[in-house]
């Protein structure tokens, strides 16, 4: 009963926050805003420990709350209950403790806003709706939960709604999502109808006794990866993500990096015995991943807006963890779910300080040399950087090494991809870190006059996601180092009936300590080595007075222009992946958004031809009212519907 | 079936009413006699009655569609407010005809002989007709009255037909003979007078609730017509409509499933994505509504389609959402374009009309999204249950390209929907604090709140069927 | 059409084949509703629903003969009396719109559209 009545009190508190801060908007007085909307989130992390702690103490026993009976007409029953297991109180955990954090920044951050009240707000709906999605125990809940966020999103993005740009993003990541909804909403239609229920305990117990690569379940996963698309930012829908960043940046931390993003992850989680009974859905998912991952790292290497570089590094890092999902590495997705809220909160916080800092400068090429004025941001940043670079020992390393472990069982050419975007990641993390921390400022006087570090409210949390950053990798160490994979052998029930599908999916590692022991050390030398290129390239020649004009001889032009390495990178190395990134680029901003464009004006056209049917005048509508009669008329009984099949032989 | 008697009842006594010097007793005496009818209708709860020599069936859903249609009639009576302080026009008129109109739905919905259908559908169009031109020196009013009455007469010829020749064919007029006619095979008189007459039946009952292609008067009638009875005529008589429908094809026609499913699945994809279309060019918020009915009608033609056990909680639920709903947005669309147009000039109803309306008037801004995320079938509101249910219907049925016609235009109707929001939140306007009455208001916000309760909470319903 | 069920058909009813009354009030109905496309009074196309209207009222009273069941022509009053209803509101709409505009020419009501 206890346990009951902390399920309700977890969704329930930050939508009492939502209350008192949405209808008293304008009442509430400010400085207790700020207290009422982190008061929700913090206290629904508490009730989250409890919970965990009950259910550890309980010898891991996954339960339904039962809270009532939602609908229940002729066969259809939806109850309104939570599923409280594993899996999602994982992602509670995070979704309420980095929650509670970035609601504790935003109080810093929007303080001096005019909407802040509002802001706050807005904050823990969302909040609200994400613990709906997450604690649901059916798909219907979760479709709930997953549109309500995406409404929050919708709202928040285009929260500083006086520009239209802000505007058009937050449009465009409405479409983009509502696109993946009628995928997730089909899905549902044909889970129904298959299982005759929407429960997850009825239809994973039912499709358990489906065959491998069943017709219907291919449907289904693939409607829901659809959806699934939408939300996490897969190609060809990601294009919203990076424009969602016109949003305040606690929202780009807080929804578009550490939570809503993943519920795609989540979901297929979730789902995972449907997916592991069609290898194709998985297939796929891998190759659309894959690709996701790679497109988006190389499109980060050229940005220069640090929000932006961080939003690519978010889609290619959604890419990571569905490629671990496609080679049924449900734990490392979900691992890599976990780590990346953590560093990657971290780095939008650490931007959020920044571009607090610099008078809402976001171009890092007018940034540098901040370290001295930031101190605690930019050590935090670093952590960041490491970690998501995948540098041992920080949590990025031990997450993606996971999944390109797996990835390697599975397939060569990907882990070797896997291994290149990886490379890419540390090139691009180290090269904002270095822009906008090292080297001298290069902004404008009156912005280096304001530069100053931020207030507690704002540090506090950059230091615990820093130090959760640094051990967070320490959950789920594996038996190569000399752990014992915590986190996978907590997850493990979970995939009990993936298992009894297709037990060779879960063979369970087949290759040895040492092989894995070789694959961690080249995907950390790779990133290694990216770091320092990425240092040799932007601190130490940014060191380097330009002019060569003066006459050297041969030997000295040679060593004074460091051997030509610096060349050798730029025509090898450089201008190619720059080139790829620019057509890439292009390939997102273009061909994506020229089909979503394209579709929106086809939308519009027919709808400014087809009005002009009505018009106006009572003589045509008779006739068309007659004329379909006649139609009907004619179509039914005067053609032979039976005969003509059969002339056509159908 | 005291109901209808009261209505009548009550409907001459306002004309009576209408004699004294106030006319401020009348709304709230409308008011209270639909009160009384909507509590007497749940006499007989629970029973099944034949009444007036087997002309009517009472039965639970007809007793659930009575409600929701005096519901509706409530919540628009209650937001007639205007009429009182309009110097010429005759409210107890107005209020008695409405009344009248009731009368002809409830025959509608509970109809055992088909000729109480065809008086029904007669007593509820002809008093539509005269509200729609109630508006007399209004050249738009007039034009609507002229359309809706030319064209809802030639629908009713088509649909008398369509009752002659089932009658030919079958012999009576009375429902359950009808029933055990078809089912017993086509055994006696022709198969195609059978069909015939139920085609050109459907067509007439189909041109009332405006699916498509019969649809074209809908957008000119409601735009054309005072709002608020364009407000009482995309409730009630759509809900009435559907009432009629369900009971014609859920009970006698089942046995010819195979004719008819295919013509109204055609009707309905044409319906859905014609209004669904059409709606996204509309520069006038009215008219955007008229769209919105029409579609609507699309949606609920769904769980007609997929006919089976669901589809009757499905109608129930769907017709209150979308009837609180409507009524909810058309009435904060009369406070706006009243309090937009200066004396003497035209009332503004398009989307312009909203710019800016939340910053001043944070309460009708609210009012307003709740009806439009419901009619969107956005999660938490009724209309999402409503959707889902009748979504429910159709894949059970394994119509399953149906699903996702639906699906797909209930996408493209969000775009017009959130026009109205974006207007009222993110454009700038010069809209001041709005004055709205204090009963007006308790009504607009107990239509949102229901609108929110029965998104959380909707299996209350279920109790109602 | 139940040739075996009658009791008491009327000789001079029976002469004429009920097929014939069918066709014959298809024929008045389909007269109506071409009168409806093509005309532009709003009388005339009104006049024109009127014709339908009688169309099947003398279908009703055929199919009510020929099976001896009263219900039919029953229907037929009603049927009128409901079509007188609609002629006095019809009427009304029509003066109304006369009044106006000083004209019932239906082409030129088209200010409501697209």
């Amino acid at each position: 009963m206890q346990a009951e009545l902390l399920c309700i009190l977890i969704p329930l508190l930050p939508l009492l926050g939502f209350v008192a801060n949405g209808l008293g908007f304008r009442r509430v007085p400010a400085s207790l805003v700020g207290p009422l909307a982190v008061a929700g989130p913090v206290l629904s992390f508490l009730a989250v420990l409890s919970l965990f702690s009950n259910f550890r103490a309980g010898g891991n026993q996954p339960f339904k709350a039962l809270l009532f009976d939602w609908i229940s007409v002729a066969d259809l029953h939806i109850n309104f209950s939570f599923q409280i297991d594993q899996l999602s109180l994982i992602m509670l955990l995070v979704v309420t403790g980095v929650g509670s954090l970035i609601h504790l920044y935003s109080i810093g951050y929007m303080k001096h806003d005019e909407g802040y009240g509002k802001f706050m707000a807005f904050l823990n709906l969302f909040l609200f709706f994400m613990l709906l999605l997450v604690m649901g125990s059916n798909y219907v809940i979760m479709f709930i939960g997953w549109e309500g966020v995406g409404l929050c999103s919708y709202l928040l993005i285009g929260f500083w709604n006086t520009n239209t740009s802000y505007n058009n993003a937050a449009r465009k990541a409405f479409v983009m999502n509502r696109i993946g909804d009628l995928g997730f909403l089909l899905g549902i239609f044909l889970i129904f109808t298959t299982f005759g229920s929407v429960e997850y305990s009825d239809v994973f117990a039912s499709a358990t006794g489906m065959t491998i690569g069943d017709k219907t379940v291919l449907a289904i996963t693939l409607l829901l990866f659809v959806g699934a698309m939408g939300k996490s930012a897969q190609i060809p829908l990601y294009t919203w993500l990076p424009d969602a960043m016109a949003g305040p940046t606690p929202v780009s931390a807080l929804i578009h990096a550490a939570t809503m993003v993943t519920a795609g992850i989540y979901m297929v989680v979730r789902s995972n015995v449907l997916y592991t009974l069609s290898p194709l859905t998985l297939e796929i998912m891998g190759g659309i991943a894959m690709a996701t991952a790679l497109l988006a790292a190389s499109i980060g290497l050229l940005q220069n807006d640090i929000k932006k570089v961080l939003a690519y590094s978010t889609v290619s890092q959604l890419g990571y963890m569905f490629l671990g999902l496609s080679v049924a590495a449900y734990t490392g997705g979900m691992f890599h779910v976990l780590t990346h809220a953590f560093f990657k909160a971290l780095l939008f916080l650490g931007a959020g300080s920044v571009i607090h800092a610099m008078s809402d400068e976001q171009d890092i090429r007018n940034m540098g040399g901040l370290r001295k004025y930031l101190p605690i941001t930019f050590w935090t940043f670093l952590i960041g950087t490491i970690a998501i670079s995948g540098i041992p020992p920080f949590a990025g390393f031990f997450s993606k090494d996971e999944i390109l472990a797996h990835v390697w069982e599975h397939n060569k050419v990907l882990w070797a991809l896997g291994v290149l975007g990886s490379a890419m990641t540390s090139f691009y993390m180290f090269r904002l870190l270095f822009l906008t921390f090292f080297g001298e400022f290069r902004g404008t006087a009156e912005q280096k006059h304001h530069l100053h570090e931020s207030p507690l409210t704002m540090t506090l949390p950059l230091m615990v996601l820093a130090v959760l950053s640094v051990v967070g990798g320490l959950l789920n160490v594996p038996h190569a180092l000399g752990g014992h994979s915590a986190l996978a052998e907590f997850m493990a029930p979970l995939y009990a009936g993936s298992q009894q599908v297709n037990p060779a999916a879960f063979g369970g590692h087949t290759m040895g300590a040492s092989e894995e022991l070789m694959l961690m050390g080249i995907s950390a030398g790779v990133a290694l080595l990216s770091a320092i290129v990425a240092y040799v390239m932007y601190v130490r020649n940014a060191a380097v007075p330009a002019p060569d004009s003066a006459e050297r001889s041969l030997p000295a032009k040679v060593v004074y222009n460091k051997y030509y390495i610096d060349e050798f990178y730029e025509v090898l190395i450089v201008r190619p992946v720059r080139a790829l990134g620019d057509g890439l680029y292009s390939v997102g901003e273009f061909v994506v958004d020229g089909v979503v464009g394209a579709v929106a004006w086809l939308v519009r056209t027919v709808s400014g031809q087809l009005r002009l049917v009505q018009n106006g005048s009572i003589g045509s509508y008779v006739f068309a009212m007659v004329l379909s009669l006649a139609l009907i008329i004619a179509l039914r009984f005067f053609i032979n519907w039976t005969s003509v099949l059969g002339y056509l032989n159908i | 079936m005291l109901p209808i008697i009261l209505l009548s009842v009550f409907g001459i006594a306002l004309l009576f009413l209408g004699f004294a010097k106030s006319k401020a007793i009348l709304l709230p005496a409308t008011l209270l006699f639909i009160a009384i009818a909507f509590g007497a209708s749940f006499v007989d709860w629970g029973k099944n009655y034949m009444y007036f020599n087997d002309m009517l069936l009472s039965t639970n859903l007809s007793i659930a569609f009575t409600a929701i249609v005096l519901l509706s009639a409530f919540m628009v009576v209650s937001l007639s407010s205007s009429f009182l302080e309009d110097e010429s026009a005759q409210p107890a008129e107005y209020y008695a005809i409405m009344l009248f109109s009731l009368v002809g739905a409830i025959m509608m919905i509970s109809f055992e002989n088909l000729i109480m259908l065809f008086v029904g559908v007669e007593i509820l169009s002809v008093a539509m007709y005269v509200l729609t031109g109630s508006d007399k020196r209004n050249l738009r009013s007039n034009e609507a009255a002229l359309k809706y009455f030319l064209m809802g007469s030639f629908a009713t010829g088509i649909m008398l037909f369509g009752l002659a020749l089932l009658y030919g064919t079958s012999g009576s007029f009375v429902l359950s003979d009808l029933r055990s006619y078809v089912n017993g095979g086509v055994a006696y008189g022709s198969p195609l007078l059978l069909y015939m007459g139920l085609l050109l039946l459907l067509v007439g009952i189909l041109f009332k609730v405006s699916a498509a292609p019969f649809h074209f008067w809908t957008p000119d009638v409601y735009e054309g017509a005072p709002t608020l009875f364009t407000a009482f005529m995309s409730t009630v008589v759509k809900t009435a409509g559907f009432a009629a429908l369900l009971r014609l094809l859920s009970f006698s026609f089942t046995g010819i499933y195979s004719f008819w499913g295919v013509i109204l699945m055609a009707v309905t994809v044409i319906t859905l994505v014609v209004s669904n279309f059409t709606a996204v060019y509309q520069s006038s918020f009215k008219r955007m509504m008229a769209y919105s009915s029409i579609s609507h009608a699309g949606y609920l033609l769904i769980a007609l389609t997929a006919v089976g056990q669901q589809s009757k909680q499905a109608l129930v639920f769907y017709s209150l959402a979308y009837s609180v709903a409507t009524i909810a947005a058309f009435g904060v669309l009369l406070v706006v374009s009243r309090h937009q147009s200066g004396e003497g000039k035209p009332t503004d109803e398009s989307y312009d009309a909203f710019n800016g309306l939340a910053r001043q008037n944070p309460l009708l801004g609210f009012i307003m999204t709740v009806a439009m995320l419901s009619l969107a079938g956005i999660p938490l509101t009724a209309g999402f249950w409503g959707k889902f249910m009748v979504f429910t219907t159709a894949a059970n049925r394994g119509i399953f390209w149906l699903l996702v016609v639906a699906v797909l235009m209930s996408a493209v109707s969000i775009y017009y929907y959130f026009r109205v929001i974006i207007a009222m939140y993110l454009r700038d306007g010069q809209t001041t604090a709005i004055r709205v009455a204090p009963f007006y208001r308790y009504v607009l916000i107990a239509a949102t709140i229901l609108t929110i309760v029965l998104g959380i909470l909707p299996n209350l319903v279920r109790s109602l069927v | 059409m139940q040739p075996t069920q009658q009791v008491l058909i009327p000789e001079v009813i029976q002469q004429i084949p009920l097929n014939y009354y069918l066709i014959f009030s298809t024929a008045l109905f389909v007269i109506g509703i071409i009168g409806v496309l093509t005309r532009r009074n709003a009388i005339i196309i009104f006049m024109s629903i009127e014709l339908m209207l009688n169309a099947v009222n003398m279908l009703l009273i055929a199919f009510s003969s020929y099976k001896s069941d009263p219900t039919g022509q029953v229907f037929v009053f009603f049927i009128m009396a409901v079509a007188a209803a609609e002629v006095a509101v019809g009427l009304a709409i029509i003066v109304m719109i006369y009044r106006n505009t000083r004209s019932i020419d239906i082409g030129a009501l088209n200010k409501l559209k697209w």
